[in-house]
């Protein structure tokens, strides 16, 4: 893998919405570099973004665990226009879809691959990134070590 | 003979012009379409006793405006899956009796009003948007570039194969006046245009604008009695896949395509084979790709080649959004698709008719899928 990057900046671009009462747990949790999950107490389905309800069985029981993190890159496309100023200087960036092994799916980045190297089914893990000069931290994800291509 | 036995048709259809109009909002639209649709018809605005409105924002004021108390009534959002699901509903409302002459209308002033489908106001799927904003992931776009993504990577699909599609709706557009865009283009062209989100390139892309369309429909006993040939839906039929629909669908949408073709064809007693023309929903241009493999035109997989040499364009065999669609002629949201399948089993379409045109197919890959085949052969 390359040498890690700095980080990207975060002004102009959208930061997570952590007052939003039902994925609180989460935005916290990978501030303390966990990936924590609501997850039904009744199905043991985990979920993302959280819901009230467990859309499976419709129990209203859950708590939030922790989740292993593996998955494979379902998809990735590359962005070529600047939605917000803050990633004008960026452009062009990728974006990828990532689905864990317990089926719960993320829209991220890929940390240290460019997207020349970027493939369908590659395997990865998270990636804790504090968001520079905030409290927040976002869930990236990075190739499992030794499958880099 | 119940109502429920007669077929549902299109007795009127109308529209504006399409472009930029930053002097009329989405009811002035939608009135100018509707006031085009009831001459058509021939009918008046006091003939209409059901109004199904999409995107326009208010229905109270819109039924003001018109001067009119119907005795039906329903209001939609503005997603462009939308279209299908009120003809259908129409098309029950008409069969229930609980209304005789139902005026669909849809106003979008989306180009002046500065609609973005991208950044801030993404709205698209379930409403979640805004959590993949700090990674800098927006827009139905982004949604469809992931798709397609994933489809060439599977299947080996080419961009020299979508550029087939987006090169035959530009060349139908070029022979619709009302189109937007009209100047052809060569696969250099395709492949130069910039990336938006890449796969995706802007001629890729739907086109944006001010707009307006309106359909008249009634009961086929009514429909004889009115100015036009009647238009009789055939067979029309709806899926959806909403679970997990926050992300783009493993299967592309094919299972519920599939389920609402199989539905549509049984209903209509016709084979792929019998279909003139194909109006197929083009929010972008894989979309296009998808529905030919979901609603069973070609095998999974296999779209690419499918379009190529010219299946898709006029004289060939199954010329496909005919008006240029929502990549050349404007996206209204499905609505002028809807349109242009009447006015070509009307025979009205000028340089771009499909000679003898019988079956017209219109279908939408979307979470909600929706699936109409109009015909000239009555019942």
């Amino acid at each position: 893998m390359s040498d890690k990057p700095a980080p990207p900046s975060s002004v102009g671009k959208p930061l997570p919405d952590v007052a939003d009462p039902f994925n609180a747990r989460f935005w916290q949790g990978l501030g303390q570099n966990r990936l924590l999950l609501q997850t039904c107490s009744d199905c043991q389905s985990p979920r993302f973004p959280a819901s009230r309800y467990c859309p499976h069985c419709h129990s209203e029981a859950c708590e939030w665990l922790d989740a292993d993190g593996a998955g494979v890159v379902v998809s990735f496309c590359t962005f070529h226009k600047a939605y917000w100023p803050g990633f004008a200087a960026e452009v062009p960036y990728s974006v990828v879809q990532v689905r864990l092994n317990n089926g719960v799916q993320f829209f991220s980045n890929l940390v240290g691959v460019a997207t020349a190297q970027m493939v369908i089914g590659m395997k990865v893990q998270p990636v804790f990134e504090r968001v520079s000069g905030t409290e927040h931290t976002v869930l990236k994800f990075k190739p499992v070590e030794g499958l880099v291509p | 003979m119940s109502t429920s036995s007669l077929r549902a048709s299109v007795v009127g259809v109308g529209n504006t012009r399409y472009g930029v109009m930053p002097d009329m909002d989405a009811y002035d639209l939608g009135l100018w379409a509707l006031k085009d649709a009831l001459a058509d018809a021939g009918l008046d605005f006091s003939d209409i006793d059901g109004l199904i409105l999409n995107r326009i924002p208010d229905y109270q004021r819109f039924a003001e405006l018109c001067g009119i108390n119907p005795q039906y009534t329903l209001t939609t959002p503005g997603h462009g899956r939308f279209s299908g699901i009120c003809i259908q509903t129409a098309a029950a409302v008409l069969q229930a009796g609980l209304a005789k002459t139902v005026a669909l209308v849809y106003g979008n002033n989306g180009k002046s009003a500065g609609a973005r489908y991208g950044g801030d106001s993404d709205n698209y799927g379930s409403g979640g948007a805004g959590l993949w904003f700090p990674y800098g992931m927006t827009s139905p776009g982004a949604f469809h570039a992931l798709m397609w993504q994933r489809h060439m990577a599977q299947y080996g699909t080419r961009p020299e194969q979508m550029a087939e599609v987006s090169m035959a709706f530009r060349h139908h557009a070029s022979l619709n006046p009302q189109a937007v865009k009209r100047t052809p283009f060569g696969l250099d062209e395709y492949l130069d245009a910039r990336f938006v989100c890449e796969p995706l390139r802007l001629l890729d892309y739907c086109l944006i604008n001010d707009g307006g369309v309106a359909m008249i429909m009634t009961l086929s006993d009514r429909a004889r009695d009115l100015r036009q040939k009647p238009v009789q839906l055939a067979a029309f039929a709806q899926r959806s896949r909403f679970v997990d629909s926050a992300f783009p669908p493993e299967d592309f949408w094919h299972e519920p395509m599939k389920q609402a073709s199989e539905q549509t064809f049984a209903q209509a007693g016709i084979s792929h084979a019998d279909v003139d023309a194909l109006m197929v929903y083009d929010n972008f241009a894989p979309t296009v790709m998808f529905s030919l493999e979901g609603f069973g035109y070609c095998p999974v997989g296999e779209s690419g080649s499918f379009v190529q040499d010219g299946r898709l364009k006029l004289g060939g065999q199954f010329p496909t959004n005919t008006s240029g669609g929502h990549l050349s002629e404007s996206y209204m949201q499905g609505w002028a698709l809807n349109v242009e399948a009447v006015r070509q089993l009307r025979g009205q379409c000028g340089e771009r008719q499909v000679p003898g045109a019988e079956f017209v197919h219109y279908m939408a890959a979307a979470p909600v899928v929706s699936s109409i085949v109009y015909t000239t052969h009555e019942r």
